[in-house]
């Protein structure tokens, strides 16, 4: 009986030894009360190697809970990770109201500019609703090209687009196998729909598949290649009615391109897209839009003018202007008062421009840094008409051979 | 000296296995209940000794952000909290700028530029019975 009670102790010994050696692997506890919330968390525990996710969410002000979710005094991963929102991306667009919202952040006031959600939902890129209606307006389901469907439902009471509403798409409901191909097959890539399998895929949808220049960085430095994981994956095929993704990874920015017959300009190629293309453009004006050319306009007379009129220009006179504050997010130059730069023919600021003393421009890339100067058509010898200046018409003689 | 026996010494080491199961046991006891995962965050910082914050003197400090000044009137403090969402401000040359929206305050707080719409907070502060400057942030 001895021999037993000591095997007996013996064992609980060796059980509470191990069960301390176990405990003493387990990482020391980090926590972290963020300025915002009050609250403490733990998450560094683990995270700490994470680098900062942008300057305007330092992680001592605001924590990982409040946009990520997730259990914040939990120790074990599974059980931190348990109700995390929108697992690696909690700014998908099913979840972003709860992560990114509140009307301190990304959805306040219009007149304030933090309309930002609002704007996202109604936006082509996430509605996706131009190709949606061609597509049903093609094989026969609706009589015209208006747009009824979106990938998701979303509404727009304050309309000047005439369109309140659009349905969640569902090709189920579709007649028509082309239709119903095409819902399968090629909705995945919008910044509402449900993302693909795999970690390549979790963030290309809600705000992450614009900002999210790295992981776990946010950034309105956005270079082209961001803009490319979507617009360069690869083509549809209208036959099959498929999309064809790309195998190989581009490396030449002019010759890669998924369309062949695309034509480019100098500047196309060389500057990232959002040192022409705006906010606006991108991420949608609050309206429902019918289709991709009823919000995205700029051009080249945007930056260039016509052989008749000479850019719009703005001198900069109030510190509380929108331009000022989209300089100091991506201070990729040091704007000031009395600076005058170009801006849209709706009157959106190009930040990053500026017009010099001669009557010529500069630009300055948001993402790379890169100085740029550029001259007015005006007093060139182009003989456009003045009339007839879309891009296509400039691509005619600036065009470069690929 | 005697050979203990062979009973004595089983017992000997289950005595000595429990004692030691016991101080384990105890320790991770004493471990748990002293862990506190919630706590209270400080409301109360001891900014040292008054001679370090001489006459029209503003001192710059991080933890917590704040900036205690010294007029003739006696003194006070400011919160260097942004008060849009939280960010610590920074001196600039015409009062404090956020880094992170843009936020900007002149010296005595008061906002001159969005998106907050609030001044940087006063803080109490107070004197100790030994010359030392307590910081209240509640």
């Amino acid at each position: 009986m001895k021999k037993y009670l000591a095997l007996a102790s013996g064992l609980l010994l060796l059980t509470l030894a191990f069960i301390g050696w176990m405990d003493s692997r387990r990482p020391t506890p980090i926590a972290l009360t963020p300025t915002l919330t009050g609250q403490p968390e733990y998450c560094l525990t683990c995270h700490s190697d994470l680098p900062e996710i942008s300057t305007s969410h330092p992680v001592k002000t605001f924590g990982c809970v409040i946009c990520h979710g997730g259990e914040r005094l939990a120790l074990d991963a599974n059980l931190a990770h348990s109700s995390m929102r929108g697992g690696v991306n909690p700014s998908d667009l099913s979840v972003v109201e709860a992560s990114c919202g509140g009307s301190n952040c990304h959805s306040g006031d219009q007149a304030a500019g933090r309309d930002h959600i609002q704007r996202v939902m109604t936006s082509v890129q996430s509605t996706y609703a131009g190709a949606i209606a061609n597509i049903r307006y093609t094989f026969g389901a609706q009589p015209d090209l208006k747009a009824y469907f979106g990938i998701a439902t979303v509404t727009d009471e304050q309309t000047k687009t005439g369109i309140t509403s659009l349905q969640a798409f569902d090709p189920s409901h579709e007649s028509s196998p082309s239709i119903q191909k095409f819902g399968v097959n090629c909705l995945t890539c919008h910044l509402h729909a449900q993302p693909r399998e795999g970690e390549a895929y979790a963030r290309q949808t809600g705000c992450a598949a614009c900002h999210a220049t790295s992981k776990h960085t946010l950034s309105t430095a956005i270079p082209y290649t961001q803009c490319n994981a979507c617009h360069n994956r690869g083509n549809y095929n209208l036959r099959t009615m498929t999309f064809e993704e790309r195998a190989d990874h581009p490396t030449t920015r002019l010759h890669d391109y998924y369309q062949p017959i695309a034509q480019f300009t100098q500047c196309e190629y060389t500057l990232d897209c959002v040192d022409c293309h705006t906010r606006t453009e991108a991420m949608g004006d609050g309206d429902i839009h019918v289709n991709q050319k009823s919000i995205e306009y700029a051009q080249c007379k945007t930056c260039h003018g016509t052989p008749t009129k000479l850019p719009r220009t703005q001198t900069l006179t109030d510190p509380n202007d929108i331009a000022s504050t989209l300089a100091m997010l991506n201070p990729v130059t040091n704007l000031k008062l009395g600076d005058t730069i170009l801006v849209t023919e709706k009157g959106e600021p190009l930040w990053n421009t500026r017009v010099l003393a001669d009557g010529t421009y500069a630009l300055i890339g948001k993402a790379t840094r890169q100085y740029f100067t550029f001259r007015p058509v005006m007093g060139s010898g182009c003989t456009q008409s003045g009339e007839d200046q879309s891009s296509a018409y400039c691509h005619e003689c600036h065009a470069v051979e690929r | 000296m005697t050979q203990p026996s062979r009973r004595d010494f089983l017992k000997l080491l289950r005595d000595g296995f429990l004692w030691m199961s016991g101080a384990l046991a105890l320790g991770g006891l004493i471990r748990f209940l002293d862990f506190e995962p919630n706590p209270v965050p400080k409301t109360e910082f001891d900014l040292g000794p008054v001679e370090q914050f001489p006459l029209n003197s503003r001192t710059l400090f991080t933890d917590p952000p704040s900036i205690p000044i010294h007029t003739e009137s006696g003194f006070s403090a400011l919160s260097l909290v942004c008060t849009h969402l939280g960010c610590a401000v920074e001196q600039s040359a015409d009062g404090f700028a956020c880094p992170c929206h843009g936020s900007r305050f002149n010296v005595d707080g008061a906002v001159t530029h969005g998106p907050a719409s609030k001044h940087l907070a006063s803080l109490r502060i107070e004197r100790t019975e030994e010359n030392h400057l307590i910081l209240h942030i509640d």
